[in-house]
């Protein structure tokens, strides 16, 4: 396989996933991803698991950027209920042996936002995963049609770039 | 297996690894220069970074931070740093440097491109402004033709006035202070855990039970210290808010001074009192190198924790907050337990040093060491010693500071200002500082000598030629110059004093030529404010002599009172007490 093969493998292995439970799951993990602060060992791990299952990864990618431009918003949620489990009495046994285990410190779960970002993620993942399959069948009866006959997807599909990828 | 599934996956891993291996340096470079740059307002260049994971280490090559205020000038650089991080703390989050080594450290270096930031400001502290501008602001245009008649025409407004200013201020300060310490010597609260506490005593006689009652009793016994302890606590604060008030008093008098000057360099007249004078001279070189030290202080106080509980950055997380949990094994999130340092102190003939810093860390209570700093150089005469000490492990950052350097070759050093006077210093100079602080206060003083000295004064600004004579011919006997700085205050409010032995050469050719005229002058501008100031001073006197009296009244009546009440009280405990063999706490008033 010489190294344009290669590309295209590559550009396809990752837009390939377009049936609509894989465009939920993208959309569900982007979401959770999304939410979480990018510089901890727990996004990177999510980002892995991303590109480890059959998901849209194009469409994970656009919800991870779509949901940190409303991060802010989302912070005024997952701050304090992040800081109500992390100081909960309850858990401060599971937190205080957790913050003393090697690497455990480097996913950053003593960050309110990180924590409130996980379980709020992790709560709206199946909601979130229904409304996204929901909008893509919805997408694929009756947008897909009129998208893929407008001017700029046929403009798009003569092109040598899509002609090569579709070779 | 299908190559489309495997090839974008393994390749996103390959990105991965690529990242790492070619563009984490050149990021976590890119993130250094841009945060020293936001901390220095000025530009900042680093000629590599290097990082390695087996083993964790980091090597900053060739830093150079330029000086926001000289744009041709380095602020510091240095030629290398190594930090070899320990591995099994790395796991834990936690950076521990167990030997760190900075070294070609050099200061105020010259820089071939310009160090400007276009967007960053640089603000001077208001003391610093002050003290620079007590040379610019040296009235000597009309040293010549004084008239007193010029003072006796001139109103001073009582409004523009620094000393009427601050008695106002104080006057409202003191208002609410003596409203909160009249609520703390108020005696009822006393009265009411006087009176609780003899009940106690009544049940606790009335008590069957000889083992409760032995408790109740020492109960009794240990309330009756703690009233009598808060009460010494309250009356310690009050009296010591008393003394600080008069303490204050006294800034009016310097204010008075001041404002005197002021109306001199008005109708543009010098002031020719040693102190202002000395502030003349010593001003602008003192001012420029405090500029430079606030830089100093300002960078370290804003990485170090100022308390054991304190954080250690503001921002411990870009988002959200951080919480921490107890650990078994304890590490401070960052340290470096010993750094050797070297490097060159001086443009022309640098002198080298080396020494080594101590302590490093963001959490000084769990390290439980103070930072410690030593730095040494000598060649030939010249000799450098450097110590610092800062405590974070209280409740406030203590901090002491000591710079010695004798021997060093004084050139170009210059005293006064273009518009009123200047001298050129030459000879051998020794500095010594040493410099304190507790939380917020501050304390500090430095004395800089020159022996073998020569003198080049400049009066281009005295036009009259009998006093520039006499001005440029004080200097003429004199061989060495003492220059003296104190400062005291908090880091908010810093208050200076510098002081120079030639302000009284200065003084003496001042007063030979023109001395009872300015002297004449000075006493009507001095009357001036005096008379202005009169009613807002007298006010502030009756307010606190009379709110002084009405206090240690009070605190007079409330010791006698409780005094009293814990004799008799502690007497019948102990008869009480003594046949069960219960040990009473001991304390007097």
């Amino acid at each position: 396989m010489n190294p344009l093969g290669l590309i295209r493998q590559f550009v396809k292995g990752i837009t390939t996933e377009t049936e609509p439970p894989q465009i939920a799951a993208a959309v569900a993990l982007g979401f959770l991803i999304g939410l979480l602060p990018k510089a901890t060992l727990t996004a990177q791990l999510l980002l892995i698991l991303v590109m480890a299952l059959r998901v849209n990864f194009p469409m994970a990618l656009l919800t991870i950027f779509a949901t940190i431009l409303v991060n802010p918003v989302f912070d005024r949620i997952t701050d304090p209920l992040g800081y109500a489990f992390l100081t909960a009495p309850a858990l401060a046994p599971l937190w205080t042996k957790l913050y003393n285990m090697p690497v455990l410190p480097w996913t950053g779960f003593n960050n309110t936002v990180l924590l409130g970002g996980l379980i709020f993620g992790l709560v709206m993942f199946v909601p979130v995963y229904i409304l996204a399959k929901k909008g893509a069948v919805v997408y694929n009866e009756r947008f897909k049609i009129k998208v893929m006959n407008s001017k700029l997807v046929k403009g798009l599909k003569s092109s040598w770039l899509m002609d090569w990828y579709f070779k | 297996m299908r190559w489309s599934y495997i090839i974008p996956r393994f390749t996103l891993l390959a990105l991965v690894w690529a990242f790492f291996y070619f563009a984490f340096d050149p990021i976590l470079k890119w993130a250094m220069i841009k945060g020293l740059e936001k901390g220095a307002k000025a530009k900042v260049e680093i000629a590599d970074v290097k990082t390695s994971f087996l083993p964790p280490a980091l090597r900053i090559s060739a830093l150079a931070v330029a000086d926001s205020k000289e744009e041709y000038k380095n602020l510091c650089e240095f030629s290398a740093l190594d930090l070899k991080i320990e591995g099994r703390p790395l796991l834990e989050k936690k950076f521990i440097i167990d030997k760190a080594s900075l070294s070609g450290l050099k200061f105020g270096t010259v820089r071939k491109t310009s160090g400007k930031l276009f967007l960053a400001k640089e603000e001077t502290p208001e003391f610093v402004k002050e003290l620079g501008d007590s040379s610019k602001n040296f009235a000597l245009d009309r040293a010549a033709d004084i008239k007193t008649d010029a003072i006796s025409s001139y109103k001073v407004d009582p409004d523009s006035l620094e000393s009427v200013k601050l008695a106002k201020e104080l006057e409202q300060k003191y208002n609410e202070d003596y409203k909160a310490l009249s609520a703390k010597a108020d005696f009822q609260k006393y009265q009411a855990r006087m009176d609780a506490l003899k009940a106690d005593y009544e049940k606790a006689k009335g008590e069957s039970n000889p083992l409760k009652k032995a408790g109740d009793y020492a109960k009794a016994g240990k309330e009756l210290k703690k009233l009598s302890e808060d009460f010494k606590k309250d009356r310690a604060e009050i009296e010591k808010t008393l003394a600080d008030a008069k303490n204050s008093i006294k800034a009016i008098e310097e204010a008075r001074r001041r404002d005197t000057s002021s109306v001199m360099a008005k109708l543009k007249l010098p002031s020719l009192d040693k102190a202002s004078l000395a502030r003349m001279l010593a001003g602008p070189v003192v001012a420029a190198n405090t500029e430079k030290a606030w830089k100093w202080l300002a960078i370290a106080r804003k990485y170090m924790p100022q308390s054991a509980n304190a954080k250690a950055l503001a921002n411990e997380a870009a988002r959200g907050r951080v919480v921490h949990f107890p650990r078994e094994k304890t590490w401070p999130s960052f340290l470096i337990k010993e750094m050797s340092l070297s490097g060159e102190l001086g443009l022309e003939e640098p002198l080298d040093y080396n020494g080594s810093i101590e302590g490093i860390t963001t959490q000084p209570k769990l390290y439980g060491k103070p930072l410690t700093a030593e730095i040494k150089g000598r060649k030939g005469a010249r000799a450098l010693y450097f110590s610092a000490r800062a405590d974070a492990s209280g409740d406030a950052l203590k901090t002491k500071t000591s710079l010695k350097y004798s021997g060093m070759a004084v050139n170009g050093f210059k005293l006064g200002s273009e518009n009123s006077i200047s001298v050129d210093v030459k000879g051998t100079g020794a500095f010594k500082g040493d410099f304190t602080t507790e939380g917020t206060a501050l304390r500090g003083f430095a004395v800089f000598n020159i022996t073998g000295a020569s003198f080049l004064p400049k009066a281009d600004a005295v036009k009259a030629a009998p006093v520039k004579d006499a001005l440029l011919g004080a200097f003429n006997s004199l061989n060495s110059a003492s220059i003296e700085a104190d400062i005291s205050g908090t880091l908010t409010s810093p208050k200076f004093s510098v002081d120079t032995d030639l302000a009284k050469a200065l003084s003496a050719a001042f007063s030979k030529t023109l001395g009872s005229e300015v002297k004449k002058a000075e006493e009507e501008a001095a009357k001036k404010v005096d008379a202005a100031l009169e009613p807002y001073r007298k006010k502030l006197d009756s307010l606190t002599s009379a709110k002084e009296t009405e206090l240690k009244e009070k605190l007079g009546a409330g010791e006698k009172s409780i005094g009293s009440f814990s004799d008799g009280m502690l007497k019948n405990l102990k008869e009480k007490a003594a046949p069960g063999g219960l040990k009473l706490p001991k304390f007097k008033l």
